[in-house]
C-alpha cells in the first residue's frame, strides 16, 4: 500500500493541487472505461497539463514503483484503461491542444487528449481532415486511438491509426521523455513510432502526436442497398471488391440491427429488411461518378431489393446517421449488449454470419449485427438482460465461441478494440508461447519495470502476469476446454 | 573454433552439400569488400531456423541476403561468417485473391509475386530500385520504396502478417493474415527496415490493390527548381490524386525520358505526374488540372505518357542508375515543402565537389535520392567528395526535420562519413529492442545505425 498522502503532497508540487484527486466520490469516474463489466478504484488520479508535468509523475511512480495506467477519453472497449486497484491512474483530458496545423507538408501535432474529431472540425475551413474516425469520434481522444490503433469505417481505402501517426514525444516509465519518428517518412533506426501505436498504453504515456492531414476528396458519393439476405449481402461485398474498386467504406448491419437504428433515430432503413448495406466511394468528381454504376450493377447481381444513392449530403449523412447511431441504439431492444471485434477474411463473411446465427438459436439470445464488412471486422452485439439469471454469462460464453470460430477460419481476436483485459485469455489461440515471447522482449524495451498498464494484453498464464478477473477464466475453460485451453493455429 | 571445413561440413548437415559455398567461389558474396567464410542457402523456414541456432551457438556472424541488391546499404560489417542466402525459398505460401490478400516466402522476387498477382489484376503496392531483381524479404527488411508510396503508402501499411526467424533460431509470427488486427504488438513495424538485425524476414503477408484499369502520365520541363516546386505544391494540395508525382534534375529526367524515347530539352527540371483511374475521361480530367496548375510550361513541351511508353518511363525512374565507374547513392527524407531547396543544394555541392549528379525524388512524398557520380573528379578524390557532399546534405535534412542515409557507396566513402548518421541522442532507445532481441550481436553486426 502507498503512503497515499505523502505521495499526493509531492505530486500536487508538480501538477498542482487542482490536478490530483483522491477523494473517492472523485475517484469513482475513474474505475471504468468503455468496458463496464470491470471496475478497479485507483489510489490516486492525476491530472497533468504538459510533457513535463507527466515526466514528473512518472518519476514518482517509478521511484515509488507504483503501477501506473493511462487513461484518455475512458471511451475503450477492451478494459485497457482500467486503473490497477491500488495504483496510480494519469488522465490526460487536460492535455488537449492543437500545436500545429502545417498544411504545406500535411501534418498536425496535438496533445493526447484532444477530442478525435475537434481536429478534422479546425481543418475543414481549409478543406483538410484527419481520416481515422472510430464511431466514438466524438468523445474518444487521439492519445487513446494511438494506444489501440483505433479504426473505424474509412479503414478499407485510408487505413486504421497507425497509417496516419508518423511520430510521438512520449514519456517512458522511468520518466525520460523521447521522440520517436517525425513530421517526415522513413526516420532513421528501428520504427519504434509503428510498435508503439497499438501498445494498449503498456510503453509510455503519448504527450504529443504527429498526425498525416490530408485534403477532402472533392468529391463522396454513398449508396445503401436493401437485401433479403445476409449471404447476398456479404456477397455484394467481394463482389463490389473484385471490381478493382476500394469503397472508402462498407458496412452492414442486420435486421436487429435497422430496427434499433429505426426506433432510435429514424435513419429511414426499411424496418422488414434482412440486411443493408452502406457502400462509400470518394475521390476526384468524375472518378466517383464512373465508381457507381459498377457498385449498382454487382448489388443487383447479388438480388439487392433497392438501391438508394445519397442525392446530396443531407441525404449522405442521414444514410450515415443510422450506422454512427447504431451502439447508442440498441437501448430501444435490449437493456444491455456485449460487443465482440473480431475479424475474419471477407470470403468467410457468409459462414460466419451463419455460425453466429446459429449460436444465437442455441443460446437464446437475440445478436444485432453491425460491422465494418469491407474488411472482415466483425460487431456482433450480443444482447442480453443482467437482471436475468445467467444471461450475462451466457453472452460472454457466446462471445467466447465466436471469437473462436473466427481464429479457426483464419481471422483475428480483435481488429480495432484491443486486448486490453477483457481478452488477454484469448492470445494463446491466435500466438504460440514464442510469439508471445516476442511481443514481451518489446515491452521489456519500454517498461523493464512492468510499472505501465500491468496486467493487460498478455495472459495471466504468462510469467510476470498478474491474475485477473477470475470469472473470465472459467468461461474460456468452459468454451475452449475441449482444445486445452487453446493452442496457437 | 570451427576450422573452415569443419564449418562446411556442419552446415552441408543442414541443408546438403550442394546448397553450401566456401572459398573463393564465397568470395562473390563479399560485402564492402569482406568476403563470407561460407554462403548457405537454405530450402525452408526449418532450415533457416536450425542454421541460426547452430550460428548462434557457434557465436557465427550472419548476413542475411536475398538477391544482393542492397548488400551496398548500411555501415561495414563487422565480420563476415556466414551469408545467409533466402533465394531458394520463393514460394507463395497461400492466395485468396478475392481476400485481397497473399502470403510469400521472403525470397521470392517481387518481379515473380507480381505475375502471379497479375493474373487476377491485383498487386502489391511496392516499386522500389531493382524492381526486376529485388526479393520480397529483401523489400521489407531495408524498407525499399518506389514512386508510388505516394498512392499505396511503403511496407509498414502494406504488410499484415510476417513471419522471422530470431537470432537463437526461434520462428514466431506478428499479425494476422486479415487486413484490420491490433491483437497484441504490432511486430510487423519493428522487423521492416530493421535490416534484418532483430531477425530474419522467412514469410511476409500483405495486402493487396486492385492494378488501375488504366494510368496516364503528364511529363514537363521545367526552367527553374523553384516553378518545379511551385507546381508540385499546387498539384498535391488540388483534389487530384496522383499515383507519383515525381522531381528530376537536368541529368536524371534527359536519361529516364531518352530511355522511354521522349525527346528532351537542353536543359531544366522535369516533372513527371501519374495519374491511375477507372475510365479515360475520368483520368483526363485530373491530367487537365495538372497541366493548369503547371504555370509557366510551354504546352508544346508538355508529354502525355500512355501504354508502353508510360510503363517504360517509370521503370527507367525506378531502376534509375548512374555511374561512369564511381558511384553513391544517397537518399533524404525532408519536408514536402523543403524538396526544392534539397534538389538545388545537391547540385550546388556536387559541383562544388567536382561530381556529377542525378537527381530523382518523390516529390510528393518528401523523398529525394541523389546519384552521385565521379564526374571531373578523380578516382582517390572520390570518396573524399562524397563524404563531404554527404555532411552538407545531411545538415541540411536534418535542419528540414528529416535524415538523409547513404544507400550505396564504397567502403573508401563509409570509412569517412557515417552511413546512417543517427544523433548520439537517439542511439541508446535503439540499442535496446537490439540488446533484447540478439544480445549475441550475430545479426548482420555493424551494419545499422549506431553500428548495431
Amino acid at each position: 500500500m502507498i503512503d497515499k498522502e505523502r505521495i499526493a503532497k509531492e505530486l500536487a508540487g508538480v501538477v498542482g493541487t487542482d490536478g490530483v484527486v483522491i477523494d473517492p466520490g472523485e475517484l469513482r469516474v475513474y474505475e471504468t472505461d468503455g468496458l463496464t463489466v470491470f471496475k478497479a478504484m485507483p489510489e490516486i488520479v492525476v491530472l497533468p497539463r504538459s510533457a513535463e508535468q507527466v515526466a514528473g509523475v512518472v518519476k514518482v511512480c517509478h521511484r515509488e514503483k507504483i503501477p501506473f495506467v493511462a487513461r484518455g477519453a475512458g471511451t475503450g472497449l477492451s478494459g485497457g484503461a482500467l486503473p490497477v486497484e491500488g495504483g496510480m491512474l494519469v488522465g490526460l483530458n487536460r492535455m488537449n491542444r492543437i500545436l500545429e496545423i502545417d498544411y504545406e507538408n500535411q501534418r498536425a501535432t496535438v496533445e493526447p487528449g484532444l477530442v478525435n474529431v475537434w481536429l478534422t472540425n479546425a481543418l475543414a475551413p481549409q478543406g483538410y481532415y484527419y481520416s481515422p474516425d472510430p464511431a466514438s469520434q466524438t468523445a474518444c481522444s487521439i492519445g487513446g486511438n494511438v494506444g489501440e490503433n483505433s479504426g473505424g469505417p474509412r479503414t478499407p481505402k485510408y487505413g486504421v491509426t497507425t497509417n496516419h501517426v508518423l511520430g510521438l514525444e512520449v514519456v517512458l516509465p522511468d520518466g525520460e521523455i523521447v521522440r520517436l519518428g517525425a513530421k517526415t517518412l522513413d526516420p532513421l533506426g528501428y520504427d519504434l513510432t509503428g510498435v508503439f501505436v497499438g501498445s494498449e498504453g503498456t510503453f509510455g504515456i503519448v504527450t504529443k502526436v504527429i498526425v498525416r492531414i490530408m485534403r477532402k476528396p472533392e468529391a463522396v458519393k454513398t449508396l445503401m442497398g436493401v437485401f433479403e439476405s445476409i449471404e447476398d449481402a456479404s456477397n455484394s461485398v467481394s463482389g463490389v471488391v473484385a471490381r478493382g474498386i476500394i469503397p472508402v467504406a462498407i458496412e452492414m448491419m442486420d435486421n436487429n440491427s435497422i430496427r434499433a437504428v429505426e426506433k432510435g433515430v429514424g435513419a429511414g432503413y426499411p424496418t422488414d429488411a434482412v440486411a443493408v448495406l452502406l457502400v462509400e466511394v470518394d475521390g476526384p468528381k468524375d472518378e466517383v461518378e464512373a465508381l457507381v454504376d459498377p457498385i449498382i450493377e454487382v448489388l443487383k447481381e447479388n438480388r439487392v431489393r433497392e438501391v438508394r444513392v445519397a442525392r446530396d449530403e443531407t441525404e449522405r449523412l442521414l444514410l450515415w446517421k443510422g450506422r454512427k447511431a447504431a451502439f447508442a441504439a440498441m437501448g430501444q431492444i435490449s437493456p444491455e449488449y456485449y460487443v465482440q471485434d473480431s475479424v475474419i477474411p471477407r470470403t468467410r463473411l457468409p459462414a460466419i454470419m451463419g455460425f453466429i446465427g446459429e449460436l444465437s438459436q442455441r443460446y437464446g439470445l437475440r445478436v444485432a449485427n453491425v460491422f465494418h464488412a469491407g474488411d472482415g471486422n466483425l460487431h456482433p452485439l450480443i444482447l442480453y438482460d443482467s437482471r436475468n439469471e445467467g444471461e450475462l454469462q451466457r453472452a460472454e460464453e457466446m462471445g467466447a465461441e465466436i471469437i473462436k470460430a473466427c481464429i479457426e477460419m483464419g481471422g483475428s481476436l480483435t481488429g480495432e478494440h484491443g486486448i486490453g483485459l477483457e481478452k488477454r485469455e484469448f492470445m494463446p489461440l491466435m500466438y504460440t508461447d514464442d510469439d508471445l515471447g516476442a511481443m514481451q522482449k518489446v515491452k521489456k524495451v519500454f517498461d523493464p519495470d512492468g510499472l505501465l498498464n500491468p496486467g493487460k494484453i498478455f495472459p495471466t498464464a504468462r510469467p510476470g502476469v498478474e491474475v485477473g478477473p477470475a470469472g473470465q477464466r472459467e468461461i474460456l475453460k468452459k468454451v475452449l476446454g475441449a482444445h486445452g485451453g487453446g493452442h496457437a493455429v | 573454433m570451427l576450422s573452415d571445413e569443419g564449418l562446411v561440413q556442419r552446415l552441408s548437415d543442414f541443408v546438403g552439400p550442394e546448397h553450401v559455398t566456401a572459398g573463393p567461389a564465397a568470395s562473390a558474396y563479399a560485402v564492402d569488400g569482406r568476403a563470407p567464410r561460407t554462403v548457405v542457402f537454405p530450402g525452408s523456414a526449418e532450415e533457416t531456423s536450425a542454421l541460426m541456432a547452430f550460428a548462434s551457438a557457434e557465436g557465427l556472424k550472419v548476413l542475411p541476403r536475398g538477391s544482393g541488391t542492397k548488400m551496398a546499404l548500411g555501415g561495414i560489417p563487422e565480420r563476415v561468417d556466414l551469408v545467409l542466402v533466402l533465394s531458394r525459398l520463393n514460394g507463395v505460401v497461400d492466395y485468396e485473391p478475392a481476400d485481397m490478400t497473399a502470403s510469400f516466402q521472403a525470397g521470392i522476387l517481387l518481379k515473380d509475386a507480381q505475375s502471379v498477382l497479375g493474373r487476377n489484376r491485383q498487386l502489391i503496392g511496392l516499386d522500389p530500385p531493382y524492381v526486376d531483381l529485388a526479393t520480397l524479404g529483401g523489400i521489407l527488411a531495408t524498407n525499399s520504396s518506389g514512386p508510388r508510396r505516394l498512392r499505396y503508402g511503403a511496407s509498414r501499411d502494406l504488410v499484415i502478417a510476417i513471419r522471422v526467424v530470431h537470432a537463437d533460431g526461434r520462428v514466431t509470427k506478428g499479425g494476422a493474415k486479415v487486413v484490420k488486427n491490433v491483437t497484441g504488438y504490432d511486430m510487423n513495424k519493428l522487423y521492416i527496415g530493421s535490416l534484418g538485425t532483430l531477425a530474419i524476414i522467412v514469410e511476409a503477408t500483405l495486402r493487396l490493390h486492385p492494378v488501375p484499369a488504366l494510368e496516364r502520365t503528364f511529363l514537363a520541363p521545367f526552367r527553374t527548381i523553384d516553378v518545379a516546386s511551385g507546381a508540385v505544391a499546387r498539384i498535391l494540395d488540388s483534389p487530384v490524386v496522383p499515383s507519383a508525382v515525381e522531381l528530376f534534375n537536368h541529368t536524371a529526367s534527359r536519361q529516364v525520358a531518352g530511355q522511354a524515347g521522349v525527346p528532351w530539352p537542353e536543359e531544366g527540371y522535369g516533372l513527371a505526374v501519374a495519374i491511375g483511374g477507372v475510365r479515360r475521361e475520368a483520368v483526363d480530367a485530373q491530367i487537365e488540372t495538372v497541366r493548369r496548375l503547371c504555370r509557366g510550361v510551354e504546352s508544346s513541351e508538355v508529354h502525355m505518357l500512355d501504354g508502353h511508353v508510360h510503363d517504360a518511363f517509370w521503370r527507367a525512374t525506378r531502376d534509375f542508375t548512374a555511374g561512369d565507374g564511381l558511384r553513391s547513392v544517397l537518399k533524404a527524407s525532408v519536408l514536402l515543402t523543403r524538396v526544392g531547396e534539397a534538389v538545388r543544394l545537391g547540385e550546388e555541392v556536387a559541383a562544388q565537389q567536382g561530381l556529377g549528379l542525378g537527381v530523382v525524388s518523390e516529390a510528393g512524398s518528401g523523398i529525394v535520392r541523389y546519384y552521385l557520380t565521379g564526374g571531373s573528379a578523380s578516382p582517390e578524390r572520390f570518396p573524399q567528395g562524397v563524404a563531404e557532399a554527404v555532411n552538407r546534405l545531411r545538415a541540411f535534412a536534418r535542419e528540414a526535420e528529416g535524415n538523409l542515409v547513404i544507400l550505396e557507396a564504397p567502403p573508401e566513402v563509409k570509412k569517412r562519413v557515417d552511413v546512417w548518421g543517427l544523433t548520439e541522442k537517439a542511439l541508446p532507445l535503439m540499442q535496446r529492442p537490439k540488446a533484447e532481441f540478439d544480445p549475441q550481436r550475430i545479426l548482420n553486426p555493424g551494419r545499422f545505425v549506431g553500428g548495431l
